[in-house]
């Protein structure tokens, strides 16, 4: 104030203009301090929502089953706005996806039908479903991508219709024999490609893709030359004894062939489980799969190992060719790989290529192929969607890692923030 | 025997009409691998292609006379825009998403079918009124090359030739040109050599592969269209007949180069028809034909097992470049 | 080299300059001013910031915190291309090549001149770019045919085109991030005059290393990093190796821990006219006969590639040899599989710790059982047992002082490269061998994890093990040895005890100059 009197006249007045654009300044300043409060708060929206979703499925212990989880949700709003946009009721979809496979009841059902039976046949398409992708995770554990379980199948469905199809032996000794057949001729298929990875360093994928080429056209030549069923355009049919379905049993009302291979393939998935993480050979699977050269290092023979684990694969391959062409459909046609081969990959990875999450994973995949059908009755939408919706659970599952990878960085920022926090406070 | 009944024209040019569409997707491929994203999806991708240039002529060919080539024509730009499009999906699962390439490759495949089957059956319900699984196209027109075709033997591959052998040879030339002689080629082959010299040259790779993984799905949409034109005159799910893969067999043959590529596509295709050609006169049954299919890969399969050493496959194929991490 | 007294432009300037990366801060408020056309070294240990703070200066991180001043302007370099736009340059310590291109190509990558064809159609204009590059080569004295490709030229002429990237684009401030590390002494030579020369055409030079006498050798001044704290900022003429080295530990540190052997006594390995061939039927290793006996440490120097790795794979059992005998004791292991070698009493420390040593997706209680894993108690009738690893990891982590977050369960991937490499070390020792065997067994860890792991090497040594020790850094070499022997393309150019050899004697056999020269 002092100060202020003894100012000469001009020097007040730039006081005075200094202090009215203070002014004005400070106005400025609350207004970027509105902004800035905005700002804050929706950072502090987006904050408390990446902090959900990390809680949600930040979890590492719980990230294989809640990433698919996430995928699995993220894909059914996907859909959900597809058939809203196509004038239809979403729920309406799902519902009659799930009746049609037998998980809820229809109103009504046909003459020979139940809930029952539409579980049944859920089972029957499930069983291949699940063999492949066991065959997928086998071979991925050893680091090895099998896409080759297309031709497995197609072999071992061959080879067991020739063999045991056509041959008048008695169920109880041709159904195990199918089985068997299926089994070693797809490990035999499977081996191959091993051998040829071994021997030849030809890269599994690309000598999958020849040889699935290579095992359809001989198949369907074969097939044309002696086998074809001219009236259906497929190949003969197995004999009723040699089908992987049992004799018509009766439940109350209804009768129903049940699956021979669906126990089995449950029952295999807890095998393969024990086998990968309780065995030695499991180890040294694992151990070729995360590092072939530390495998070597540790005195594990590659080569072998490699030839194993892709005759495992193969033979898993091979037993959902049998159950596939044995049970799923009448019989093979020829020129068509099957593409159950390939779903079933996919089916792989949705869990998270783990023998016991591949049962939760065909489950669904084939609970939306069974239910299509009937969804397309009822829905208004054509039955197709279904498979659309397979495709893009697939599709935001092969995203899991990226999902992963941004949960992990923010937790880690966080922490980071959290800490630099905790630094300043002492 | 009868050699005198051998239709050797048709051998050229039917060879010629399966080898050309194979080679124009094998090359998108050669893009795709050569800028390290490995592409099993060739096949989704020549399929979805053929699907978007089949639903412009169905929706469009009431406004052309019906004699009209031009919807033709625009079918292979809009295949090759659809192709490129569903291809930015790989692009994006490999490079954004970080998804592994090889499964990327099959769920976009598969995502592919399920696609292009509910959409055109939902879109023959709902739009075009008529419960069909097919897009029905207008038969190609042949071109006879004046002068050309009077040439003994190879005259034959300038008779009835398909207007789309003149697009796919243009569109090859300019891919060679685009690969070898650009810098935006420079860049492809360096992003699949050693992403990391790249990235420290100042290019960005995510946006190189993006752009090389969105043009091999435009080449194989042209590749796709032009089978749905020569193989079947519509578009339906058949057209995923496996011709993706036996592209990737033409591209590993040809080393991953194209013209090496281009001489694989001859002969796988002229196998083909040979064997078309052939059967009737050796009295074979129809069942052969299968057999035949099996040579282009029993072929590469012998090949990769003799000169597997020499195979160059790009170095950094397949792996995920993840830029905080160099 | 003399340093300029006179006054001179400040080129680049660093204020307050911070990062921090998770769980660390790697480079703490540096300030730093850098002169025009000054040779200026930052020098520190492994983890000491050096790298980064280059990083930051090329734009490949951004500081969280300070300034970058270039030419007295404030700059904000967020990606590569900012820096070369500001004429900044950087050799990297991994050479960013393609390895199927020329090295004309590489040079312009990403900067490519162009032509038209026919006036429409652009292409990259290679034989000019060629002209520029055979120009450039000539005045800076960088010898390079611009049409070779990469993947067919040596190590060193890699680095000249490194080096031709950054003057081709028309670099005044050139980084170099450890630019000798791959080099032998010769090669070094030549870099260190080529930079020399550098500075005399007026371009301004940032030298990392942690190499004390390079340092010496041109630069005119060095900032000394330790802990991501600038310690100290001196002339070169105004200070002493001796000073230098112990501000970069933060102490006074013994050069040497050299301990003479106290008994050699019987002979443990004796190779024996080896020759081992790659794929193509190339000699790696040509003709190699040595003896290694118990308690002796058998030192095998030479420049990388030079077979060395190749030899020990082999006296591993990694890679069966074309001829001639390895025998341990009185056996001949030449034709047995790896894990006859190790259950015969051979014990490995690979050079790649990561990719060989150890699996690092799988817990440490693995990878400490990775050698036995198939043997009682930790494998029964095929059945694995959890319990015997995780007792095993319990007992080498407290022997061993192996630090992990997670005891036995941790995944070998989170751990530091010192805690891996002390955990692949315990692993050997532990099995008893009559031979061991480290191939760089020190490699980029930090100085209390080098001090540890040679300390375990000579007491090793003392317990009358046999060692055969294989190291690119010639100071660990003549720091260990007994008995030296010398690499070069393959062959054992030179057997002598390490008295009797100068390190001047070993850079020279390295270079495969042999007396008769």
């Amino acid at each position: 104030m002092t100060k202020q009197s003894k100012m000469s006249p001009e020097e007040q007045r730039l006081e005075k203009l200094q202090e009215q654009s203070e002014q004005k300044r400070r106005r400025r300043d609350k207004d970027r301090n509105v902004l800035q409060e905005l700002n804050r708060a929706l950072d502090a929206a987006t904050r408390t929502l990446t902090k959900g979703l990390i809680r949600g499925f930040g979890n590492e212990r719980w990230q294989s089953l809640t990433i698919p989880l996430l995928a699995i949700a993220l894909s059914l709003v996907a859909i959900s706005i597809l058939v809203l946009m196509l004038g239809s009721n979403p729920l309406n979809v799902f519902t009659g996806i799930l009746a049609g496979a037998g998980w809820i009841p229809k109103p009504s059902y046909g003459g020979g039908q139940s809930q029952l039976t539409d579980l049944i046949s859920l089972s029957i398409s499930l069983t291949p479903l699940l063999f492949g992708a066991l065959g997928f995770v086998v071979a991925m554990r050893a680091g090895l991508f099998n896409i080759g379980i297309a031709g497995q199948m197609v072999v071992a469905g061959f080879a067991a219709t020739v063999l045991v199809g056509y041959s008048d032996l008695p169920a109880l000794i041709a159904r195990p024999l199918v089985l068997v057949v299926g089994a070693i001729a797809g490990a035999l298929a499977g081996a191959l490609i091993g051998f040829l990875k071994h021997r030849f360093n030809i890269h599994e994928v690309v000598s999958s893709i020849m040889l699935n080429n290579i095992f359809i056209h001989v198949a369907s030549y074969l097939i044309k030359a002696n086998h074809l069923n001219h009236a259906s355009r497929n190949m003969n049919a197995a004999s009723a004894e040699a089908r992987l379905l049992t004799e018509p049993v009766q439940f109350g009302e209804v009768a129903a062939r049940l699956p021979v291979g669906f126990l089995v393939a449950i029952a295999m998935s807890f095998i393969l489980w024990l086998f990968l993480t309780k065995t030695k050979q499991g180890f040294e699977m694992s151990a070729v799969g995360k590092s072939p050269k530390a495998a070597q290092y540790a005195g594990i023979k590659i080569g072998p190992t490699i030839v194993f684990a892709m005759a495992l694969s193969g033979a898993m391959g091979g037993l959902a060719g049998v159950t596939h062409y044995l049970a799923n459909v009448p019989a093979m046609t020829p020129d068509v790989l099957p593409a159950l081969g390939f779903d079933s990959i996919a089916v792989a990875f949705l869990g998270v290529v783990h023998p016991l999450g591949a049962i939760l994973a065909a489950t669904l995949i084939a609970t939306l192929s069974s239910g299509a059908v009937y969804m397309g009755s009822v829905a208004g939408v054509r039955h197709e969607v279904a498979s659309v919706i397979t495709g893009l659970i697939l599709l935001f599952t092969a995203c899991g890692g990226f999902l992963r990878a941004w949960l992990d960085n923010k937790k880690r920022s966080f922490a980071d923030d959290e800490n630099l926090k905790g630094g300043d406070a002492s | 025997m009868n050699f005198a009944a051998i239709n050797y024209s048709a051998i050229i040019v039917d060879g010629l009409s399966f080898a050309l569409p194979l080679l124009i997707i094998a090359i998108g491929g050669i893009y795709s691998e050569r800028s390290g994203i490995v592409n099993l999806a060739l096949e989704g991708l020549l399929g979805f292609g053929a699907f978007t240039g089949a639903l412009f002529v169905a929706s469009t060919v009431s406004l052309f006379a019906v004699t009209s080539d031009v919807p033709m024509y625009l079918s292979f730009v809009l295949a090759a825009l659809g192709g490129a499009i569903f291809a930015m999906l790989h692009a994006a699962l490999c490079i954004k998403f970080m998804a592994n390439q090889v499964i990327s490759g099959v769920v976009i495949n598969i995502l592919s079918v399920a696609l292009t089957g509910f959409l055109t059956s939902t879109i023959n319900a709902n739009i075009f009124g008529q419960a069909s699984e097919r897009f029905m196209l207008q038969t190609s027109p042949r071109w006879d090359i004046p002068y050309l075709m009077e040439i003994p033997i190879l005259g034959a591959a300038f008779t009835r030739v398909y207007p789309f052998i003149f697009i796919i040879l243009i569109v090859a030339a300019f891919a060679w040109y685009l690969l070898y002689k650009t810098r935006f080629g420079l860049h492809v082959r360096a992003a699949g050599d050693n992403p990391q010299a790249l990235d420290a040259a100042g290019i960005n790779v995510a946006r190189v592969r993006f752009t090389a993984v969105a043009i091999s799905g435009a080449l194989a949409g042209i590749g796709g269209m032009s089978f749905a034109y020569s193989i079947s005159t519509n578009f339906s799910p058949a057209i995923y007949m496996g011709f993706g893969f036996l592209a990737i067999a033409a591209l590993i043959f040809g080393n991953w180069r194209i013209v090496p590529t281009f001489a694989a596509c001859l002969i796988f295709g002229l196998t083909r028809s040979a064997a078309f050609q052939l059967l009737p006169v050796f009295d074979a049954g129809a069942a052969v034909i299968d057999l035949a299919m099996t040579a282009p890969f029993v072929v590469t399969l012998l090949l990769l097992a003799i000169f597997g050493k020499k195979n160059k496959m790009p170095r950094a194929l397949g792996e995920i470049y993840d830029k905080s991490k160099r | 080299m003399s340093h300029n007294e006179q006054h001179k432009e400040i080129l680049l300037e660093l204020r307050n300059v911070t990062k921090h990366f998770p769980g660390i801060t790697a480079c703490d408020a540096i300030s730093l001013e850098i002169e025009q056309g000054e040779i200026y070294a930052i020098l520190g240990e492994n983890g000491a910031g050096k790298s980064t703070l280059a990083s930051m200066i090329f734009g490949l991180y951004q500081p969280d915190e300070g300034q970058i001043f270039m030419r007295g302007k404030k700059v904000h370099i967020d990606s590569p291309n900012k820096a070369v736009a500001l004429d900044i340059g950087m050799v990297h310590q991994h050479f960013k090549l393609i390895s199927n291109y020329t090295v004309a190509q590489n040079i312009i990558l990403g900067d490519e001149p162009k032509k038209r064809a026919l006036g429409v159609f652009p292409y990259v204009d290679i034989k000019s770019a060629e002209d520029r590059i055979e120009q450039l080569s000539k005045d800076y004295g960088l010898e390079v045919d611009p049409r070779a490709t990469i993947s067919k030229i040596g190590v060193s002429t890699q680095q000249r085109v490194e080096i031709l990237k950054m003057l081709y684009r028309d670099a005044e401030l050139l980084i170099f991030d450890e630019p000798t590390a791959m080099l032998t002494p010769q090669e070094i030579e030549s870099l260190l005059t080529v930079i020399d020369n550098l500075r005399s055409q007026g371009k301004t030079v940032i030298f990392i290393t942690h190499k004390l006498d390079e340092v010496m050798q041109v630069c005119d001044r060095c900032a000394i990093l330790a802990g991501g704290k600038l310690v100290d900022v001196s002339h070169i003429k105004d200070t002493s190796p001796a000073k230098m080295a112990a501000k970069m530990v933060g102490r006074d540190i013994e050069f040497s821990a050299k301990r003479p052997s106290k008994q050699i006594e019987e002979t443990v390995l004796s190779v024996q006219n080896l020759r081992v061939e790659d794929s193509t039927g190339f000699p790696r290793v040509d003709d190699v006969s040595f003896e290694v006996r118990a308690g002796e440490i058998f030192a095998v120097a030479g420049v990388s590639g030079s077979g060395q790795v190749e030899l020990a794979d082999t006296i591993a059992g990694l890679v069966r040899p074309k001829r001639g005998k390895v025998m341990l004791k009185e056996q001949d292991l030449a034709k047995l599989n790896v894990r006859k070698h190790t259950e015969s009493g051979i014990a490995y420390i690979p050079e790649d710790r990561q990719s060989v040593g150890l699996i690092l997706d799988f817990a440490l209680d693995q990878n400490l059982a990775l050698r036995s894993y198939y043997q009682t108690p930790y494998c029964k009738t095929s059945l694995l047992n959890q319990k015997a690893f995780s007792d095993h990891a319990d007992k080498l982590i407290a022997d061993f002082d192996i630090r992990c977050a997670r005891g036995a369960k941790t995944p070998v991937r989170g751990m530091s490269g010192g805690n891996q490499q002390k955990a692949i070390v315990g692993r050997e020792i532990e099995q008893d061998a009559d031979l061991l065997i480290f191939v760089q067994p020190t490699r980029g860890l930090d100085i209390g994890a080098i001090m540890s792991i040679r300390k375990r090497i000579l007491d090793e040594r003392d317990k009358g093990k046999a060692i055969l020790l294989i190291s690119l850094e010639l100071d660990e070499v003549m720091d260990l040895a007994d008995t030296i022997g010398v690499m070069y393309a393959g062959k054992m150019l030179e057997v002598a005890p390490a008295t009797d050899l100068s390190m001047t004697k070993v850079g020279e056999y390295m270079m495969g100059v042999t007396a008769n020269d």
